[in-house]
């Protein structure tokens, strides 16, 4: 073993130019294959991680405007869900599937105020599991709890942006103070973290605090809930027809009419963009293998050039005793020795490439309708794929190396000395 | 007898077949200095092709060293080659990027011998060529004489029972032709080695004992020259 590689050494240093070219295609596929997927991978990050944002696990059903006549009634009535429909839904007809419902208000707007300074704000009902539902990140204090609901406090969840327009100095030192909203004061529990998008406005308060103060009817803007049991799209899209058809046909709406009561299935929405990220995966990964494969095609070209280009002197080593075994080990040998150094240095020099992106793209960010987005989030690559790229490349050389070697085994060495 | 042929067929089809030697029959006793001469298209290189195992032959029988020679897998005939047969060809066949030294070791190489003693080998070979100096020299810096004296300790090294050489002063200037032909005589002398030169010159053919003329694909006659005074004696072209 050592024999051969102190054989392929003498043979690569004394042909420099020939190996700089296998290596430079070699590294150059694997550097493009890095380089591409870790560009990939911090767009879907920040792809996915931009929507998630937007997307809850949960069903949302509210009530809008008949689009459809149906059952004597004309197009065009306003839908108003109410306790009954919240009472139907956590029916036994929909024991084990339908859980954790909850009750979402209308949104009343106020004005936020405190030490002079003002902010617009929208008051919502919400109850303690908002949160999660909603996917909100709390940057100081708490969010609601259940004593809240059941105490009905005057306690309030603002956004940062909130809290930096009432308390410009120190956005942290306005936890705990009782502000204005409107003619009532609310004392702030907590403060969420935002862009500064439309979303930024919401403030969410107790559920039985807003039914009391703002909306004293059996009245309810909006029904939520969990499902489990429906797990395909398929199995949530005729979970979703049962429902909306029973629901509908409550308030006399034709069941195919979705503009009367919509229903906003979260979990179809994650599925679809799962499917959209597997989408953009395995496209990274066409394109990804089309680079290796012209970095393939570069290593099997240069190595059947040069096989032929040594037909000679692999005429002059059989004559004087290399058997065909031999040459095809020298062959393939010194093609996955090349493969190998250089694909490590691409390799290394595409996860460098990937880093100095991180460092760089990743970082700034672009205005899309006032809400900040990350271009590239982590846009790296897993050293698991890199390698195995590398040993996908290291593969490909070997068997590059290995028809022309195949081929310059089999010639007679008479042949093969009468080669120039 | 180290080498006996029996009746050698060979024909070439290149599209059209061309049948190149038409029987032929020669002893060669151990220790013999043997030149075969012939014109171009007689048929010579291809015999010496055989005698050293580069190609096969149709018809008839050539034991070398009681080894009968036929149908031989390439790895038995690359293991005859390496352990029975040393080549010297008219454009040398050194491996050009690597050294004298190196060249010269490369048969051992592929009998598996270690580095050191390889090295050591060659470098033992190369000062009773007078090559000490050159040995870390590439064939590029040396000269034709030089070169060929290279490819002969090469050819040497594995100790083979022949040395078959192929027009080895083709290229080369008449001074060093005879030096090549003297190097030649010198090994048949002293170390009794078995050497079989192809040539069409006949200066070159009248240094060796015994002179094999070779004509239309047969062996006409066999000249003993053991007085050298075969074309005048005089290897000058």
């Amino acid at each position: 073993m050592r024999e051969l590689f102190h054989e392929i050494s003498s043979t690569l240093r004394n042909n420099k130019l020939r190996t700089a070219l296998t290596g430079f295609a070699v590294s150059w596929g694997i550097f493009l294959l890095i380089a591409l997927l870790g560009a990939g991978n911090g767009l879907m990050n920040s792809f996915v991680g931009n929507i998630e944002d937007y997307i809850s696990q949960n069903i949302t059903v509210e009530g809008w405007r008949t689009s459809k006549p149906y059952a004597g009634y004309k197009e065009g009535r306003d839908i108003q869900l109410d306790e009954s429909d919240v009472l139907f839904t956590e029916s036994e007809q929909w024991k084990g599937i339908i859980h954790d419902v909850y009750r979402g208000t209308g949104v009343t707007s106020v004005s936020l105020s405190l030490n002079g300074l003002s902010v617009s704000g929208a008051l919502r009902g919400v109850m303690p599991d908002y949160k999660e539902a909603e996917k909100m990140r709390m940057y100081t204090g708490r969010f609601l709890n259940p004593d809240d609901v059941d105490e009905r406090r005057k306690v309030i969840v603002i956004s940062l942006y909130q809290a930096k327009e009432l308390s410009p100095k120190d956005p942290d030192a306005i936890l705990g103070r009782w502000i204005a909203a409107g003619a009532i004061s609310y004392r702030v529990v907590g403060i969420y973290h935002t862009d500064e998008s439309e979303m930024s406005r919401l403030c969410p308060i107790p559920f039985s605090t807003y039914k009391g103060i703002y909306d004293n009817t059996d009245k309810v803007e909006s029904i939520s809930f969990s499902v489990t049991g429906p797990e395909t799209l398929e199995e949530h899209e005729a979970f979703e027809k049962l429902y909306g058809t029973a629901i509908r046909l409550r308030h006399d709406i034709a069941p195919d009419d979705r503009r009367g009561i919509w229903i906003n299935n979260g979990y179809t929405d994650n599925l679809e963009m799962n499917k959209a990220s597997r989408m953009i995966n395995i496209a990274l990964w066409i394109l990804g293998i089309l680079t290796l494969i012209s970095g393939i095609v570069g290593v099997s070209n240069i190595m059947l050039i040069t096989v032929k280009e040594r037909t000679h002197e692999f005429g002059i080593r059989k004559a004087i005793g290399a058997k065909p075994g031999e040459i095809l080990k020298l062959i393939i040998a010194e093609s996955i020795t090349i493969t190998a150094a250089f694909g490590y240095i691409g390799m290394f020099l595409g996860m460098v490439a990937c880093q100095i992106m991180d460092k760089t793209v990743a970082q700034r960010s672009i205005d899309i309708g006032g809400e900040k987005i990350q271009m590239l989030v982590n846009p790296t690559v897993g050293l698991d794929v890199a390698l195995e790229a590398t040993l996908l490349l290291i593969i490909a050389g070997t068997i590059a190396g290995a028809i022309p070697a195949w081929k310059a085994a089999r010639v007679k060495p008479i042949e093969a000395l009468r080669a120039d | 007898m180290l080498i006996e042929l029996k009746g050698i067929h060979k024909t070439y089809d290149n599209g059209q077949p061309l049948h190149v030697l038409k029987g032929i029959d020669l002893n060669i006793e151990k220790g013999e200095f043997v030149s075969i001469m012939g014109a171009s298209g007689s048929g010579k290189s291809t015999l010496l092709n055989i005698l050293g195992i580069l190609d096969n032959y149709d018809e008839g029988t050539y034991h070398l060293g009681g080894t009968l020679i036929k149908d031989l897998s390439e790895r038995q005939s690359a293991d005859y080659r390496n352990r029975m047969i040393g080549f010297v060809f008219q454009s040398f066949n050194l491996i050009s990027f690597k050294t004298a030294v190196e060249n010269v070791e490369l048969p051992l190489y592929y009998q598996g011998v270690g580095r050191k003693k390889r090295h050591d080998m060659a470098m033992e070979y190369l000062e009773k060529l007078g090559l000490t100096q050159w040995a870390s020299h590439f064939p590029n810096e040396m000269s034709g004489g030089q070169k060929q004296r290279v490819a002969i300790a090469r050819a040497l090294i594995t100790k083979p029972q022949i040395i078959l050489a192929d027009e080895p002063t083709g290229a080369l200037d008449s001074k060093t032709s005879v030096e090549v032909m003297q190097l030649l005589k010198q090994l048949n002398q002293e170390e009794g080695l078995t050497i079989i030169v192809v040539t069409h010159e006949g200066g070159v053919a009248n240094e060796t004992d015994k002179i094999i003329h070779i004509k239309d694909g047969i062996i006409g006659e066999i000249e003993e020259n053991r007085s050298h005074s075969a074309w005048g004696g005089s290897i000058i072209k």
